[in-house]
């Protein structure tokens, strides 16, 4: 802004980046690349560690001979890790068990959010914007708070009219069941998937929905041939989260599934915790296990990513 | 093919009407138009037709059924949008066929109905198209494809055309026209552009604020409005207005006198207010009058602004002493438009005589604003010929 000069070399500097665009750009670029190398530092430092993690053999790693910074586990990589890790239990019936818990969820919630999606992003009535607060203001529960009503009711007691002690019915038990889990988690993933399909199905111009229902479609028949496809962005989004979430998911499943076996439902979570022995703790199966588990959740987000990137709406309509 | 009837129509918001006991009835293959301003109602009255909206009273008829209360895919009806409203994610042979995918025809029926609506419109070889690959024209002819390839028995169009550039407009303009004759379909038109009313439509349906004002052929309405909305709204530029009031010689305004016999015409009481009407084009420079066969007297008048069109030569006249003052409309109340020959010699700022035909002068009750009279006969000729008068009512069907 002003003329006049100091003599620091830091001032100098200054004074050469506000006035001298080369020079800003210089800056921009070089922050630029000092905060990408820091996010990806942070980000992909976790996996290394897992990797090298999982190719040291255990005796080394208990004996605390390994280095971290190459990728050179003391002596040979143990590749044989990755092979062990479904000798030792059925690592792969737990994975299973997610990617079933998972994907069941993300149906569910996805059917239930779009119908609720399409009610709140296109129709108007009383009440609409108090009823989506209520939603939202759910889904700010802490999960805990559900857990203690929900594994009573799920381990099969009956129902009694309170205070009165009168059985009404023998609810059925769900413990170890996938019904147990999905249940919870599809009440606990609905709110954000709802939130996220109203948004982009308010954006979809009635003249659309028209043309579909003028065309020989219902309300709902629009909502999927045209609604859906055309937010397809959203669709995919709102799935994502779910199906990441819920295969993540370890706190609702750890206690509906009694006992830590791949045939009670125990998630893949679970799987990973049951290289733990009251003995022994097998640091190089878990690093295996976690980084077999994550493959089809980076498979499935780049496969998606380019669904959303690809853009649908792109100029059909002129509004 | 069906007659379209709609009975007492009337669709109220929570505080407003925007459609208020509206009854048309129309023949089987009529073009009928609905012309108004912004928020006449005339696209909650199509989306009424069409089921997309449902009346809070009345009933709707096509054909001899009571569709009032049927979801709009049991219509029978097809609709061309504003937006043209195209499913982007479908090619433009889904787009057509989506109707008839709908209705499981087989492969064959599907195809061969596509080539032909497709045919109609000069849509040969883009069947493989996505929407955002063609240009405002070609979406309109796969609006209108997928329109008429279900055979419906009725065309909802709500302003296909707005969207369209200038010379697009006009050209489709001719192109549904030829359609209409070839489909022979029951056609409801909505517009705010009365040139295309005018045009296309068999029948006229003007509305204003929710009401009917008049249902006509276009020319009835452009010759025979019933009301100063309609007179004001239909022809463009549109009819020069002068406010006066009844004597018992006749009609005085602040400008000018007309002489006329209020006895001859009963809905005319002395001293009434009433609103005189003359189109640009039935106001005559005094050298050109001659042919007319009921001039009448001179007025005396200062050109002011002169708009060549080409064709013809619109003239801002000044009445009185040439101080206008505007109105809303940016009309003012001492103007009179006057449209001449393009090689007439009129210059601006000149000062000119000018007469009026008789046989084209309204007249309209100020308070009411319903026609009293349509063409104004002069005192002489009075006796063989009275003026064309209007009924009651502007409204009716």
């Amino acid at each position: 802004m002003s003329s006049e000069s100091s003599d620091g070399a830091l001032a100098r500097w200054t004074q050469g980046v506000i006035h001298d665009d080369e020079q800003r750009k210089r800056l921009y670029r070089a922050l630029f690349y000092i905060v990408t190398v820091f996010f990806l530092v942070t980000t992909l430092f976790p996996f290394y560690w897992l990797l090298v993690l999982a190719l040291t053999p255990s005796r080394l790693i208990l004996g605390g001979e390994w280095d971290l910074p190459l990728l050179r586990p003391q002596g040979q990589a143990n590749w044989a890790a990755f092979g062990d890790v479904f000798q030792q239990i059925p690592f792969h019936l737990y994975v299973f068990n997610s990617f079933v818990l998972a994907i069941v969820t993300t149906i569910i919630v996805l059917f239930i959010a779009s119908l609720a999606g399409y009610v709140f992003g296109r129709l108007e009535f009383p009440g609409r914007g108090a009823l989506m607060l209520g939603i939202l203001a759910i889904s700010y529960f802490p999960p805990a708070a559900f857990l203690v009503p929900l594994f009573d009711a799920f381990t099969g007691n009956a129902v009694a009219v309170p205070f009165l002690g009168v059985e009404l019915f023998q609810a059925p038990r769900l413990v170890n069941t996938p019904t147990a889990m999905v249940l919870p988690f599809s009440a606990l993933f609905l709110p954000l998937a709802i939130f996220i399909l109203t948004t982009f199905y308010s954006q979809i111009p009635d003249g659309l929905e028209d043309a579909a229902r003028v065309e020989g479609t219902t309300r709902l028949g629009a909502l999927f041939r045209v609604i859906i496809p055309l937010s397809a962005p959203g669709v995919a989004t709102a799935a994502v989260l779910t199906f990441i979430a819920v295969y993540n998911e370890y706190f609702f499943s750890s206690i509906m599934a009694l006992d830590n076996q791949a045939a009670q439902w125990s998630p893949l979570v679970g799987g990973i915790l049951s290289y733990q022995s009251q003995y022994t703790t097998d640091f190089h199966l878990m690093a295996a296990a976690s980084i077999i588990g994550v493959l089809p959740v980076v498979i499935l987000v780049v496969v998606a990513q380019e669904r959303i990137v690809s853009g649908l709406t792109a100029g059909a309509l002129k509004e | 093919m069906a007659q379209v009837k709609l009975e007492h129509i009337t669709k109220r918001y929570e505080d407003v009407t925007a459609v208020d006991d509206i009854n048309l009835d129309l023949q089987d293959g009529e073009f009928i138009c609905l012309v108004g301003p912004s928020g006449c109602g005339k696209s909650t009255t199509m989306e009424m037709v069409a089921g997309l909206t449902k009346p809070s009273e009345g009933t709707v008829h096509i054909g001899d059924r009571d569709v009032t209360t049927l979801p709009p895919k049991d219509r029978g009806v097809a609709m061309v949008f504003q937006n043209i409203a195209l499913f982007p994610h479908m090619d433009v042979y889904d787009n057509i066929s989506f109707g008839l995918q709908l209705r499981d025809y087989d492969k064959e029926e599907t195809d061969r109905r596509v080539e032909k609506a497709s045919d109609i419109v000069q849509l040969e070889g883009m069947l493989d198209r996505m929407p955002d690959e063609m240009s405002g024209g070609q979406r309109q002819r796969v609006a209108i494809a997928r329109a008429i390839v279900r055979e419906p028995d009725v065309f909802l169009m709500d302003e296909p055309l707005a969207n369209l550039d200038a010379k697009l407009r006009v050209h489709m303009r001719t192109e549904l026209q030829r359609l209409h004759k070839e489909l022979d379909t029951t056609i409801i038109y909505v517009t705010h552009d009365q040139a295309e009313a005018m045009t296309m439509a068999d029948r006229i349906a003007v509305l204003d604020a929710g009401e009917l004002q008049q249902i006509d052929p276009p020319l009835t309405c452009y010759n025979e409005p019933s009301n100063l909305f309609v007179a004001g709204f239909i022809g463009s530029p549109s009819m020069n207005f002068m406010s006066g009031s009844i004597t018992e010689s006749g009609l005085e305004t602040e400008y000018f006198d007309l002489d006329f016999d209020p006895a001859t015409v009963d809905s005319v009481a002395t001293g009434q207010n009433v609103t005189m009407g003359i189109r640009p084009e039935d106001v005559y420079p005094v050298e050109t009058a001659g042919a007319l066969p009921e001039p009448t007297k001179r007025i005396g008048a200062t050109t002011d602004v002169l708009e060549p069109m080409g064709d013809e030569i619109f003239v801002y006249l000044l009445l009185g002493d040439g101080e206008a003052s505007m109105d809303m409309e940016g009309r003012g109340a001492g103007q009179l438009l006057m449209s001449v020959d393009p090689d007439s010699d009129i210059r601006g700022e000149e000062t000119i005589e000018v007469v009026l035909d008789r046989s084209k002068i309204h007249l309209f009750d100020s308070s009411s604003g319903e026609a009293i009279l349509h063409g104004m006969p002069s005192r002489q000729v009075a006796g063989e010929r009275t003026g064309r008068e209007t009924g009651e009512t502007g409204g009716d069907v």
